[in-house]
């Protein structure tokens, strides 16, 4: 066992998924809110047109400007989940054993209050940057309240040590820190002040793209060695890294088609159907699909980390000669002539 | 590199840390943006004052600028001179200038910087952030020309152009279509209240370049309120100009065909000179190998081969972008971006596309060689005949309307 602290908490486990999946929407909602320019679709905060935020008449929401509809529901979605990571925090201060699993519930609550902050920052600097930084962060806060998921569950619980490649090790931890920097690539990308010149806003295109060349080619790589020896032994590597290859497929798809949709293609007459395509300012479906390539580029950290921590809980380098006599007590054929000279095996071993 | 452990503390920390960083650094790169205001017509200015040195040409450029502020003031608080006669409503101008968001009373401000700054740039250059990696570059409006409209090469477009380009876009193009705007009610007023910003800012820099011109010139006998009368008045002539369009006659199918053939033979002859450029098949094979007026402005009118790369690269420090070859349009795409119904092909004939190599056809005036109404509608025929646009038969006006409409 790589913890000895059971039991867990299902209701912290259960709480914190609560909380992580009403994230995802309002990361959404956040990006439309970016896709429309809704940013200031309502001038004050917290209020909302000088009412309370909660006493916001809802006929006047639901049926009134498309910008403000969004803007003020991110903004009450947002009060919901921080509301629900109050109660997360209670729940874990009573029931989580672990002192730094309750510290990373603690952090995410306190990510959650500081990107409200944020967003009210945004709105009463009026201040581009300022929403570029709350488009950021967003995704990140995301992210650690999905690490709260990974941290209490069964999987973080129950993970037994076993030999993990030295170079997987590192790839999911470059996986991770390179879905960072391409999160914060696209909100530049996403956030352009109009005042930049055209090669500086270039320079981060081809960046962008250069880095998501580079993310694909480390996770079809991971998608391979996870199933090569020593790392096929650990099956619960499988999950996250075929999760991996499909989000990345989708989201190199959807970054193409979010350039079309806000440019159109670049080889505008390689076919009739091309040429004639006429780019939709503001249409429905253009906003989906800009939207979901920032909100995919979300669940592409998370999945990274969802990996980076499988294998972290499972191990701990360790030289040859251990990992050997660690295989000879377990009675696997687990080395071959073409082994890294280090291994990974868990901390138990 | 380091390995991460999140049982760790201090690993997990680290990674916090990395995002952190990035943030800050998002924080900072977002701050690297300049004061929000007109950008100088440098190019203008370097291409009008090509012997002069490049702190002298920034200093006229900034004079010229300075003087169209005064005039129609600072870009997010856009006015008109009381005695001149205005030909934009103010109203729907500073409702579209300046910073996007709702007021108190949830009217939307800043409609240009929501949907038009990131290719046409602040000042309506054409120089917004991503106008480097867009084919063709976005329109510069402050030279007042646009391509797509009813009046004559050397006429302003109508409002009616202007709104008609934003609501249909331009296909095969970033310009997008804002029609979905008028759908919903509270957006229905935007695609007006932005198009008489863009004749605003069309006004302004054509001000702008006519001042610099002047100050280039030392030319101090017209004032700048002289200057702006006489560009405002171009502008409220447009409409005087726009031609007639006739009224299409339902053909039957030997009739189309009759026509088609005519128009193939005026498409390839001398007369029109069509095929130099399309190519005999109209599949834009050419031999045209020419520049937009854009680009020439800066490049040929100032002494500078566009061909050159060492040359043009001289003008890059001002806001030039490569010089781009203006092709001409392979007809079998069926890309009209000007429209691509009957009458929009006639208009694009009969008074051609400003600023592109495309010019309006001769017409026949008394003895003097051209093209009859009849043979414009027959090459009109011809040029849809040979798009691969999903047409069937002959149509009338209305039905080849809702077919070809793009």
């Amino acid at each position: 066992m790589s913890e000895a602290c059971e039991p867990r908490s299902h209701l912290v486990y259960g709480w914190a998924w609560l909380v992580a999946c009403l994230t995802f929407p309002l990361i959404w909602l956040g990006g439309l809110v970016t896709t429309h320019d809704a940013g200031m679709a309502v001038p004050d905060w917290p209020g909302t047109f000088g009412y309370n935020l909660f006493l916001y008449p809802i006929s006047t929401w639901v049926f009134g400007p498309f910008d403000l509809f969004v803007e003020h529901g991110h903004r009450l979605l947002a009060s919901l989940v921080g509301l629900l990571a109050i109660f997360l925090c209670w729940f874990a201060y009573k029931y989580e054993q672990r002192r730094w699993a309750r510290v990373v519930c603690y952090a995410f609550l306190a990510a959650i209050i500081s990107q409200g902050l944020l967003g009210g920052a945004r709105v009463l600097l009026d201040a581009r940057t300022a929403a570029m930084i709350h488009g950021c962060t967003g995704p990140l806060v995301f992210t650690l309240g999905c690490f709260v998921v990974m941290v209490c569950s069964k999987d973080w619980y129950q993970s037994r040590p076993v030999p993990i490649s030295k170079g997987l090790r590192r790839a999911s931890v470059a996986l991770f820190l390179f879905s960072m920097v391409q999160l914060f690539l696209g909100a530049q990308l996403r956030h352009s002040q109009p005042t930049w010149i055209p090669s500086f806003f270039m320079s981060i295109v081809h960046t962008h793209l250069t880095m998501a060349m580079i993310i694909l080619g480390l996770i079809l790589w991971v998608f391979t060695i996870v199933r090569c020896n020593p790392n096929r032994q650990v099956v619960e590597l499988r999950a996250p890294s075929s999760m991996l290859v499909a989000i990345v497929i989708a989201q190199v798809a959807l970054g193409f088609a979010t350039w079309v949709a806000n440019y159109a293609t670049p080889w505008m007459e390689l076919t009739p159907w091309l040429a004639r395509y006429t780019v939709q300012g503001k249409g429905f479906w253009e906003s989906m699909i800009v939207t979901g390539h920032q909100a995919t580029g979300s669940l592409l950290i998370v999945c990274s980390l969802w990996l980076t921590c499988r294998i972290s809980i499972r191990g701990r380098v360790v030289e040859d000669k251990l990992v050997e006599r660690i295989a000879i007590e377990e009675g696997e054929q687990i080395f071959s002539a073409t082994q890294p000279s280090f291994m990974v095996v868990g901390e138990n071993g | 590199m380091f390995l991460l452990d999140f049982r760790c503390h201090s690993c997990f920390s680290t990674s916090i840390g990395f995002g952190c960083a990035l943030v800050f650094l998002s924080g900072f790169l977002g701050c690297s943006g300049e004061k929000i205001e007109y950008r100088d017509n440098f190019l203008h200015a370097a291409s009008v004052m090509s012997d002069s040195d490049e702190p002298e040409i920034r200093s006229m450029a900034q004079q010229a600028s300075q003087a169209a502020t005064e005039l129609l003031g600072p870009i997010d608080a856009p006015e008109w001179p009381a005695d001149i006669e205005s030909v934009v409503d103010m109203g729907k101008v500073r409702r579209s200038a300046g910073p996007v968001g709702r007021d108190q009373s949830k009217v939307e401000n800043g409609l240009f910087r929501k949907h038009c700054v990131q290719c046409h740039g602040l000042s309506g250059d054409g120089f917004g952030p991503v106008a480097a990696l867009l084919a063709p570059y976005p329109r510069d409006f402050r030279r007042g020309s646009f391509k797509f409209k009813s009046t004559p090469i050397g006429r302003k477009p109508t409002h009616a152009d202007i709104v008609k380009t934003l609501e249909n876009g331009l296909p095969g193009t970033a310009m997008p279509a804002f029609r979905t705007l008028n759908e919903s009610e509270e957006f229905a007023k935007d695609v007006d209240a932005l198009a008489h910003y863009v004749r605003f800012m069309a006004i302004r820099g054509e001000l702008e370049r006519r001042v610099l011109v002047a100050l280039a010139n030392g030319d101090s006998q017209q004032g700048d309120r002289d200057l702006l009368s006489r560009v405002a008045n171009d502008w409220r002539e447009a409409d005087t100009y726009a031609i007639a369009v006739p009224e299409w006659k339902t053909l039957s199918e030997t009739e189309l065909q009759g026509s088609i053939a005519r128009g193939k033979e005026l498409f390839q002859s001398e007369l029109t000179a069509c095929a130099k450029c399309h190519g005999v098949n109209a599949d834009g094979k050419g031999i045209s190998q020419d520049y937009d007026d854009w680009t020439k402005d800066w490049t040929i009118r100032a002494g500078i081969d566009p061909a050159n790369k060492a040359e043009w690269k001289t003008m890059k420090k001002y806001g030039a972008l490569k010089p781009v070859l203006d092709p001409a349009r392979n007809l079998h795409l069926g890309v009209f971006r000007g429209g691509a119904t009957r009458q929009d092909i006639y208009t694009r004939l009969v008074v051609g596309i400003e600023g592109s190599p495309m010019p309006a056809v001769a017409r026949k005036q008394n003895e003097n060689p051209g093209l009859t109404e009849e043979n414009i509608l027959d090459l009109v025929e011809y040029v849809l005949s040979v798009s691969s646009l999903p047409v069937s038969g002959p149509a009338t006006t209305g039905e080849v309307k809702d077919e070809r409409s793009l």
